[in-house]
């Protein structure tokens, strides 16, 4: 099959390359470096000893489960009040695509002009309000609350469409014999959408998750990893690593823990989701 | 008729701008000036080519954009120079310069990267094109830089890599010293001073006391020389970091408490332009940076404070005073294919004439070259306000020059090592860790890069 | 007791219509804000309080196309298309043999799929830009449309695959039944059935390239910027140009709306199309 020998090689070959980089101290400013294979464990060495690594890890933790859960939680509230029978809702539906389809790098221009107190309508409107809101890419105790709304704000649509997809599909016989049964719409939500909605917002919560790691455009030009290091996730570091020093033989070793966690988070997608099914 | 007296007027300014031109740099220059219609009478040297350029952004090409017209007519060459945002330009250029490719023709030097870019190698050595007359007429002078502009774009035999468009020296302006003068206070002269400046007139008229761009390892190096730290232990010989001194955590929390406590809003993702903002509307106050950022506050037409801005030199602290002071020049990647257009384009752009027209049409302050700095139309023009900033501009890169405490800053680890100043600086500012922790922190990270990187450390 | 309980009705559909349209108001206003400030000059957007009325300027617009933006317009459409195309031709084959393949040869490659989509951009950066270095294809249209085959190929397979999934065997078996080649069964029967899946695939690719930063900013520099990059550009050392930054971004996610609207019923599935399956 082509197809899979192309795939191999635009995927399967650089991931091999990039594992053999990463047992190397390639730094590109002395050639030196370049297949020195020395001390081929050096660079994992150094991931484990390195503080700023870690602190970038637990940032990663941070902003992945705030933004999930969020994303989530706001995803399926939307869901509930969109999956009603009117023209009119059908047609603002289509509203909360933009979101999710804009580049990433205008989403992160967008937040940038709020977040900026000299032209931001939102930091005027605070004031005229009486606050004073400090600037909040720049306040460490803020910073990444900033980063995690703005990308609430560019996924929560994603959840919300997953979930709306499967509500057209459930059956509408549990609705009926629930309300037969008397039961409230809070109830109904508990006790019959939320069960039937469970593989789908785990399925939803686990793409977002991933999607969570490659978060670059909101931090490369809302914070820059900053204050401090604040905002620094993993996948940012790492990227400072390879193209700001050009250490990139350590950044390789920062990345393949990367996709080893992402290779895990896809097989347990592929689990829940049984890819084995046919309609046959 | 209007078409007369605009062409009357024309003439009269290019009498004006020929004879001043004849009168400072000499009769030399002028032949520079003449020598155009000769070369357009042959065959274009260059028809054909387009050179590929690439810098930071900053009001230098802003201004060059105007003149690259005259340049491609002249040689028949097509110029594309691109500018782009500081890290950006960086980061994409050390990138071109390590695949050693010929995408880019012309680059600026990063100061910073001078001693990492020099150092592998990947920056043409511009001597044999000076000395070759053909390439280069004696009149052109390349002694005429100033010293300490040339430093760093000079490899270890003293061989050229590239020549200045910028020497950046940093002084301080106080957009609002209005403010001070209610309070009876005089421009601070010292890091007391300062604080209590800073104390004194902090809240009033809604004016943030102090403000600085997010470049701290250049903004903060002078605070921290200041209360006699160093950046390491003797660059460039022994790059040991000396970060967890005293002296560092003092001028950490010093500086810290200047950003946070009397910084606008936001001042930590402040660029260089929107610092320069913050003063020109006259929001904040007291600023220490390179000159040509302090300029723009009693020249530029959109400036509101021209009538209160006030220049002085940086504050001293206990162990004396030290402004940084840089410079950023053009290079010719080894990669590139059209190397002696390349060399063209630089003589041309740093050339007496067009420095004389950026200082005389611009006021461009940031000039290299000595023929010109020593000019009456220099001081002229750098007379800011009622006050001679020209003076102030030479004793700031004569200082630096003289006495080397620069050289910190083009040893080529040391973007990776001023990444960590900058993490350490805000941390302190954002309340996060105090001075010493933080500036004991960013030590052991940056000995950890610089054993990365193969440089020797002690203990 | 049958109109009060229509009225009671109608009053709730008219609170939850009220309700969904404050809150799409809420979710629009910072893609608004932005379009809005696109027209605005550079007064405009530092008045304070911020203005809602003001003489609209095409300035930005008039001064962005002058520049180097078109370019970089053109170079984003060239790599996008061009990497769609290809991601299609290879991709489609290889998603109808997947898809008729045994269940659990099948699910292991679905890892590959999935894992090569779901990986951190740099995980591919690294080694390509190394490899780019010695052949030359560091700021090329070419490296670009290469390396965005690293997401659009596997997200080709692994769409289109569950759209073949969905066509039942029966047919394609009746064909070759009938005498028609593997090959003609696919052309002839499997593919049309699969237009609209294949329409929605192919705006997925595209909107997936062209909404790239992560590979341009590093592999790219002069020749092949690409227009998200050129719009950080305007981000310069000596100004944050809004207006122009505005309206760059104006620039940028117009194609991208207008595409996904036209298709929006196939986005949709698209977007969770393998996720949510029946």
């Amino acid at each position: 099959m082509p197809a899979l020998v192309a795939l191999m090689v635009v995927t399967l070959l650089p991931t091999i390359y990039l594992v053999i980089v990463s047992l190397t101290p390639l730094d590109l400013a002395r050639p030196e470096t370049h297949w020195d294979f020395s001390d081929p464990l050096g660079q994992y060495r150094t991931v484990l000893n390195d503080e700023r690594l870690h602190n970038s890890f637990w940032v990663q933790a941070k902003l992945s489960f705030w933004s999930v859960a969020l994303q989530v939680l706001l995803g399926f509230l939307f869901a509930l009040l969109l999956n009603v029978n009117s023209r009119v809702l059908l047609a603002l539906r289509t509203v909360f695509l933009i979101p999710m389809v804009l580049p990433p790098i205008v989403v992160a221009i967008i937040w940038k002009v709020l977040y900026t107190p000299d032209i931001s309508p939102l930091h005027w409107a605070t004031e005229a309000m009486g606050f004073v809101v400090p600037s909040l890419i720049t306040d460490p105790d803020w910073a990444l609350t900033a980063i995690i709304v703005a990308d609430v704000w560019e996924w929560f649509p994603f959840v919300m469409l997953m979930v709306l997809a499967s509500l057209q599909m459930m059956p509408s016989e549990y609705v009926e014999a629930a309300k037969v049964d008397g039961a409230s719409v809070l109830q109904l939500t508990f006790y019959v959408t939320l069960p039937y909605l469970k593989g789908v917002l785990l399925v939803a919560a686990l793409f977002r998750l991933v999607d969570s790691i490659k978060a670059f455009p909101l931090i490369y030009i809302l914070t820059d990893g900053g204050p401090g290091t604040v905002t620094e996730v993993t996948n940012f570091y790492s990227f400072i690593q390879a193209f700001n020093f050009s250490y990139l033989g350590y950044s390789s070793a920062i990345t393949v823990v990367l996709v080893i966690v992402t290779i895990l988070l896809s097989w347990a997608i592929i689990r829940l989701v049984g890819w084995g099914q046919r309609v046959d | 008729m209007s078409t007369a007296i605009s062409g009357t007027l024309t003439a009269a300014r290019l009498h004006r701008r020929t004879l001043l031109r004849s009168a400072l740099v000499g009769s030399a220059a002028a032949a520079v000036g003449l020598r155009a219609p000769a070369v357009l009478g042959q065959a274009k040297k260059f028809a054909g080519v387009t050179l590929q350029g690439a810098s930071f952004a900053s009001t230098f090409f802003g201004y060059l954009q105007n003149y690259i017209p005259e340049f491609e007519e002249e040689t028949g060459m097509k110029v594309n120079f691109v500018t782009n945002a500081f890290p950006v330009f960086n980061q994409r250029t050390d990138l071109e310069l390590s695949t050693q490719g010929s995408a880019l023709d012309v680059i600026n030097v990063t100061f910073i990267y001078s001693g990492r870019w020099i150092g592998a190698g990947w920056v043409e050595n511009l001597k044999p094109f000076v000395e070759d007359p053909n390439l280069t007429p004696d009149d052109w002078d390349a002694s005429d830089f100033v010293g300490g502009t040339m430093a760093s774009l000079q490899d270890a035999n003293g061989d050229a890599h590239g020549f200045p468009w910028e020497a950046g020296a940093m002084i301080m302006a106080a957009a609002r010293a209005d403010l001070l003068d209610q309070k009876g206070l005089a421009l601070p002269t010292t890091f007391d001073e300062l604080m209590n400046v800073c104390e004194m007139t902090k809240g009033m008229e809604r004016v943030a006391p102090f403000t600085a761009d997010k470049l701290h390892h250049w903004n903060w190096i002078p605070y921290l020389m200041g209360m006699g730290g160093t950046v390491f232990k003797d660059p460039p010989a022994n790059l040991t970091p000396t970060w967890d001194t005293p002296e560092a955590a003092k001028a950490a929390d010093f500086y810290g408490k200047l950003l946070s406590e009397y910084g606008p809003p936001g001042v930590l993702s402040f660029t260089d332009d929107q610092s320069m903002q913050s003063q020109k509307t006259g929001r904040a106050n007291i600023r220490t940076q390179a000159i040509t950022w302090m300029v723009p506050l009693s020249k530029d037409p959109d400036s509101r404070v021209a009538d209160k801005v006030r220049y002085g030199p940086v504050p001293a602290g206990p162990a004396g005073s030290f402004p940084g002071s840089n410079s950023h020049g053009f290079g010719i990647p080894v990669g590139s294919k059209n190397k002696e257009a390349a060399w063209e384009f630089i003589k041309w752009a740093v050339g007496k004439d067009i420095t004389l027209r950026m200082l005389e049409e611009h006021g461009y302050p940031s000039v290299c070259r000595r023929s010109i700095i020593d000019s009456e139309l220099f001081k002229e023009t750098l007379t800011l306000n009622g006050q001679d900033v020209a003076s102030l501009y030479l004793e700031t890169l004569e200082l630096g020059g003289k006495s080397g405490y620069m050289k910190y800053r083009t040893v080529p680890q040391f973007p990776q090592v001023g990444d960590k100043i900058n993490k350490a600086i805000e941390k302190v500012a954002t309340g996060q860790a105090d001075g010493a922790t933080a500036m004991a922190q960013a030590q052991e990270e940056a000995v950890a890069d610089l054993k990365k990187s193969g440089v020797q450390i002690d203990g | 007791m049958s109109t009060d309980y229509t009225r009671t009705l109608r009053r709730e559909r008219f609170w939850l219509h009220l309700l969904v349209i404050v809150l799409v108001l809420l979710v629009m206003f910072p893609f608004v804000w932005l379009l809005i400030m696109s027209f605005k000059t550079i007064d405009d957007i530092f008045a304070w309080p911020p203005k809602w009325f003001f003489t609209p300027t095409l300035e930005n617009y008039t001064g962005l196309w002058q520049g180097d933006f078109p370019a970089s317009f053109a170079n984003s459409l060239i790599t996008s298309v061009g990497s769609t195309v290809i991601a299609i031709l290879l991709g489609v084959p290889g998603a109808y043999a997947l898809s008729r393949l045994p269940v659990r040869r099948s699910n292991r490659l679905s890892i590959l799929i999935l894992a090569s989509r779901m990986a951190p951009p740099i995980a591919f950066t690294i080694p390509y830009f190394l490899a780019y270095r010695y052949v030359g294809l560091l700021d090329t249209r070419i490296g670009l449309i290469l390396i965005y085959l690293t997401f659009n190929l596997s997200l080709v397979v692994w769409l289109m695959r569950s759209f073949f999934d969905a066509t039942p065997r029966a047919l394609e078996e009746a064909a070759w039944i009938d005498g028609a080649s593997l090959m003609q069964g696919f052309v002839k029967i499997i593919l049309p059935l699969s237009g609209p899946g294949l329409a929605a695939t192919a705006i997925l690719c595209f909107l997936y390239s062209w909404n790239d930063f992560f590979f341009a900013l590093i592999l790219t520099r002069t020749e092949a910027t690409t227009a998200p990059v050129a719009i950080v550009n305007f981000m310069n050392y000596e100004g944050w140009a809004w207006g122009k930054i505005a309206a760059g971004g104006a620039m940028v996610m117009l194609p991208v709306l207008v595409f996904s609207m036209l298709v929006r019923r196939f986005l949709i599935e698209g977007m969770t199309a393998g996720a949510v399956k029946g």
